[in-house]
């Protein structure tokens, strides 16, 4: 890193010092900033590819050119589809969902310096974990609210429980093994992808799709002041944001969370403090994979009604979140709705002004990139000992480091 | 005559700390000129805005007589400026030669490709023109840091520099390389360079200066002529008093034993790093281990704090067996551990004061409560003179002097029965280590044990109630500082035997009072 400091041309320190300096409101200013630009950006980007693209009816020409992008109504089209009905709020809001509890998830370890890869992994079996108790007991509970209020808590009480036990796994290897967790954790996704697979058409399979047994009405978490076809219950996201703000407080005001920060910032310190590395940890790895199989099992509870082998990528989808709220839980909260919107947003641009897919996702890509860098930015700065704080310790800390 | 570098009134801000205040200083061409300067006292700051890497609040700079504005390292080095930075910013992997040219190849083809028949001839007639005895085909890595540090010297060269500043560049060096540093000065200035030279070690300056300007709390409290100097003198303007270069040790009545350690045994992947120590703190009483870093200190007092288990032997706190107890338990009986690195173990850089005060405690805390102590971290920033804008900035802020005091603080306030104090005031000024040896003594008095670990002999023997030398992780003897001389002590820690010889009757006594103080031990 060093080396890198030395070779920065001054100006580019300057700059980078300046973002680590940045008081609070400049943070915002420069957030919102970024996001009119990302905004041009893409407008740009539409005008150009609209440009090049072959579609019946061009919204206007320009000098022999036929535009077939208009970047104000492609804009307006995403808002719309993101939160411009109760509807398109709904699925805002699931997404929302998913993605805090997955960056919560992924946030928890790397506040410990773990880069956990695994909760993708987690959120497969917690989810086929809340079906497989719905293929099992769903018979022997009375089919009403109060047995549907009870299959639903057993089948959330497993996908916290074979999320925890999958979680626990790359963290076991890695205390007691020295297993990279990067490796073992990606290497654990592959195994739940398959091991799921089969273990779905082998035992829980039902009819001709691999798929398991329809979750009952009654067990579905009800859909309140939004339409229930947009699969989303409040009564699941308010529980959701109870979990980013819980682990924020026990980071904050419990042992364990103060290890887990010690150990992600300065693991030396934090054995010379007699912290059991090993058990912080299998600790924080179990953490996660409570969270992530919650994930999993809202995932199947609440949105989809049944599991089956191909489930979106909310665990990976996680790592960005979380990596956007610079890994705390409660920045997890608006890093998750941004990316919410943006994803109920692109699938409306497919749909009402066939606007590509793979369009909307670069679209999604450079708001992303946009919103992130500044922080991102910082972060650099801050790892170089650049800005005016850590100035006065770059001048002290030479003096100070004599040993 | 003109000066070479020539600073009026710079004026250097910092949130909550003035760094430089209106600082004026001139240097002579062609001589060395030190600046001196407790650890925070502005001495980098300055530097660095003469090298144009912090740009003042107020002041102007003159070089050779020319008011200048350096906006950036780029603009110093146009005018002759070179800066040796205390740690190296050169490229490991890539040789001498490359690390040299780094940033100013000679170009070739058309400036498409680098020449380097040029720069390795140039290389060679610099480095052979100062002396330098360097092979400029080496890679940076595979050299010792002596070496580095010229490459760094060359480069600065290379770039036409004309003067020369360094930042405590003795640091890094071992007592050996300080020495050719210094011939690598006089060859430098009987080249006509000027040398800027900054450090706190006040032993050195005196062999090298022409002038020494003393900086202290951000001012240039005064310019002597190196012959007008003493040691004392120096000492004094640096901290502001008189300081007390004896300190105030009572003898002390020892009371019950309150450390014991067996026969302890460490050993490492392909060596025995502890063999079989065997030791002993009372109450009242201070340790001191003296021995070349290295040589099995450091894991000693981490087995003992209960960091490391032991492969054999035993350790006993207060009466009881502690041998399986571990660290928190031995934290919680009243054992209190200074690590030797207070940036990498014994603080958390980016954690506030708040924070940092409770690392070790963290366990004793019950779930919900904040895991910080405010009011713990203000009262030791009162006692122990911890010089900081405020409890919730982050300690990387503070001087390494006001990191060690605000852990020292940290340690002690604890009230242990026994302090282990690895390397102490490793690094730093001399106000910063008479307030820790003042606190060390003053858990002596009220009757705390001490084990104290150290590579500097003057404050084992000024501290110590005994001194064990530790060699290649045995001890080898025990001694008593009182009458031990530095040179057996120096012999002790290069593993040699104190012999008697017949001729000297004053050392044969030492060794026969260092055995028997042994024998006392056992």
């Amino acid at each position: 890193m060093s080396d890198l400091k030395s070779r920065l041309p001054d100006e580019v320190k300057h700059i980078l010092g300046r973002m680590v300096d940045a008081s609070g409101r400049e943070r915002l200013l420069i957030s919102l900033g970024s996001f009119v630009l990302a905004l041009v950006a893409g407008a740009l980007l539409l005008l150009v590819s609209g440009a090049f693209a072959s579609c019946e009816s061009p919204v206007f020409g320009l000098g022999g050119l036929q535009f077939c992008y208009n970047p104000i109504e492609v804009y307006s089209v995403m808002l719309n589809g993101a939160v411009g009905s109760p509807y398109s709020l709904g699925l805002t809001l699931r997404e929302t969902t998913l993605l805090i509890l997955a960056g919560v998830a992924v946030a928890v370890t790397f506040q410990a310096g773990i880069f956990n890869i695994g909760t993708q992994g987690q959120f497969i079996f917690g989810g086929l974990a809340g079906a497989a108790v719905v293929h099992y007991t769903a018979d022997l509970l009375p089919a009403n609210v109060v047995g549907g209020g009870g299959l639903f808590a057993l089948g959330m009480m497993a996908a916290a429980l074979i999320g925890a036990l999958y979680g626990a796994l790359p963290g076991i290897l890695l205390a007691y093994y020295d297993a990279n967790e990067v490796i073992t954790t990606i290497m654990l996704n592959f195994i739940a992808t398959a091991v799921a697979f089969t273990i779905v058409r082998s035992f829980l399979r039902e009819g001709a799709a691999v798929q398991t047994t329809l979750i009952p009405d009654y067990a579905t978490p009800p859909a309140i002041i939004f339409p229930s076809a947009s699969s989303f219950s409040i009564l699941i996201l308010v529980p959701t944001l109870l979990i980013a703000v819980g682990a924020h407080y026990l980071l904050n005001n419990s042992p364990l969370g103060y290890n887990i920060r010690v150990s992600g910032e300065q693991p030396t310190a934090a054995e010379y403090s007699g912290v059991d590395s090993k058990q912080v940890i299998v600790r924080t790895f179990t953490l996660s994979g409570v969270i992530g199989g919650l994930a999993g099992g809202v995932f199947v509870f609440m949105v989809l009604g049944y599991w089956q082998p191909s489930v979106p990528q909310v665990g990976f989808d996680g790592i960005t979140v979380s990596v956007l709220a610079a890994n705390n839980p409660l920045g997890v909260i608006p890093a998750a709705a941004l990316f919410g919107i943006l994803q109920s947003g692109s699938v409306a641009l497919d749909l009402q002004l066939g606007v590509p897919r793979q369009l909307a996702g670069v679209l999604r890509g450079i708001i992303i990139l946009f919103v992130a860098m500044p922080e991102f930015m910082r972060m650099i700065g801050r790892r170089l000992g650049l800005g005016e704080s850590s100035a006065t310790s770059a001048v002290t800390g030479t003096e100070a480091n004599d040993d | 005559m003109t000066h070479s570098v020539e600073l009026t009134d710079i004026r250097k801000t910092f949130p909550g700390v003035v760094a430089n205040d209106d600082v004026s200083l001139s240097v002579n061409k062609g001589e060395v000129h030190v600046i001196l300067g407790e650890n925070g006292a502005g001495k980098s700051t300055l530097m660095n805005i003469l090298y144009g890497l912090y740009q003042p609040d107020g002041g102007t700079i003159r070089i050779d007589g020319e008011e200048k504005e350096f906006e950036s390292p780029q603009d110093a080095i146009n005018e002759g400026i070179g800066m040796i930075h205390q740690h190296f910013k050169l490229v490991g992997p890539m040789t001498i030669t490359e690390n040299i040219i780094l940033g100013s190849e000679p170009k070739k083809s058309l400036g498409m490709s680098v020449d380097m028949e040029t720069a390795r001839r140039e290389v060679k007639e610099l480095s052979e023109r100062y002396g330098f005895d360097i092979n400029p085909e080496d890679a940076v890595e595979d050299v010792s840091v002596g070496v580095r540090q010229r490459v760094e010297i060359l480069r600065a060269l290379y770039r036409g520099a004309d003067i020369l500043i360094l930042d405590e560049p003795t640091a890094v060096l071992t007592p050996d390389e300080i020495e050719s540093l210094f011939v690598v000065f006089d060859e430098l200035i009987e080249q006509g360079k000027t040398i800027i030279f900054i450090t706190h070690k006040l032993d050195e300056v005196m062999s090298v200066a022409d002038d020494i300007s003393v900086l202290r709390d951000g001012k240039r409290i005064t310019t002597i002529p190196a012959e007008e100097a003493t040691n004392n003198r120096l000492a004094e303007l640096m901290v502001g008093d008189e300081v007390l270069l004896e300190l105030d040790r009572d003898p002390h009545p020892k009371g019950e034993e309150l450390l014991r350690v067996d026969d302890l045994q460490i050993e490492g992947d392909d060596a025995t790093l502890v063999d079989d120590v065997t030791l002993s703190v009372r109450e009242g009483e201070v340790l001191g281990i003296a021995g070349v870093d290295g040589n099995g200190q450091t894991v000693l007092s981490d087995a003992i704090a209960g960091l490391i288990e032991l492969d054999d032997g035993s350790v006993t706190f207060d009466g009881e067996d502690a041998t399986e107890w571990g660290r928190n338990r031995l934290n919680d009986a009243g054992l209190s551990y200074i690590p030797p690195d207070r940036q990498e173990q014994g603080l958390v850089m980016n954690f506030d004061h708040g924070e940092n005060v409770i690392l070790g405690e963290q366990h004793t805390f019950p779930i919900g409560r904040r895991m910080r102590d405010d009011e713990l971290a203000e009262e030791i920033v009162a006692e122990y003179d911890v010089k900081t804008s405020g409890v919730e900035t982050s300690v990387k802020s503070l001087s390494g002097g006001n990191q060690q005091k605000l852990l020292v603080g940290r340690e002690l306030e604890r009230d242990p029965k026994l302090v282990i104090a690895s390397n102490p005031t490793r690094g730093l000024d001399v106000g910063s280590i008479e307030f820790i040896h003042e606190q060390l003594l003053s858990a002596r008095r009220n009757d705390r044990g001490v084990l104290l670990i150290s590579s500097k002999l003057d404050e084992l023997q000024q501290l110590s109630d005994r001194i064990a030398v530790i060699y290649e992780g045995e001890i080898i003897d025990t001694v008593d500082p009182e009458t031990v001389t530095e040179r057996e002590l120096g012999l002790l820690m290069a593993g040699q035997e104190l012999v008697t010889e017949e001729t000297d009757s004053v050392s044969n006594e030492n060794t026969l009072q260092a055995k028997r103080i042994e024998d006392e031990n056992k």
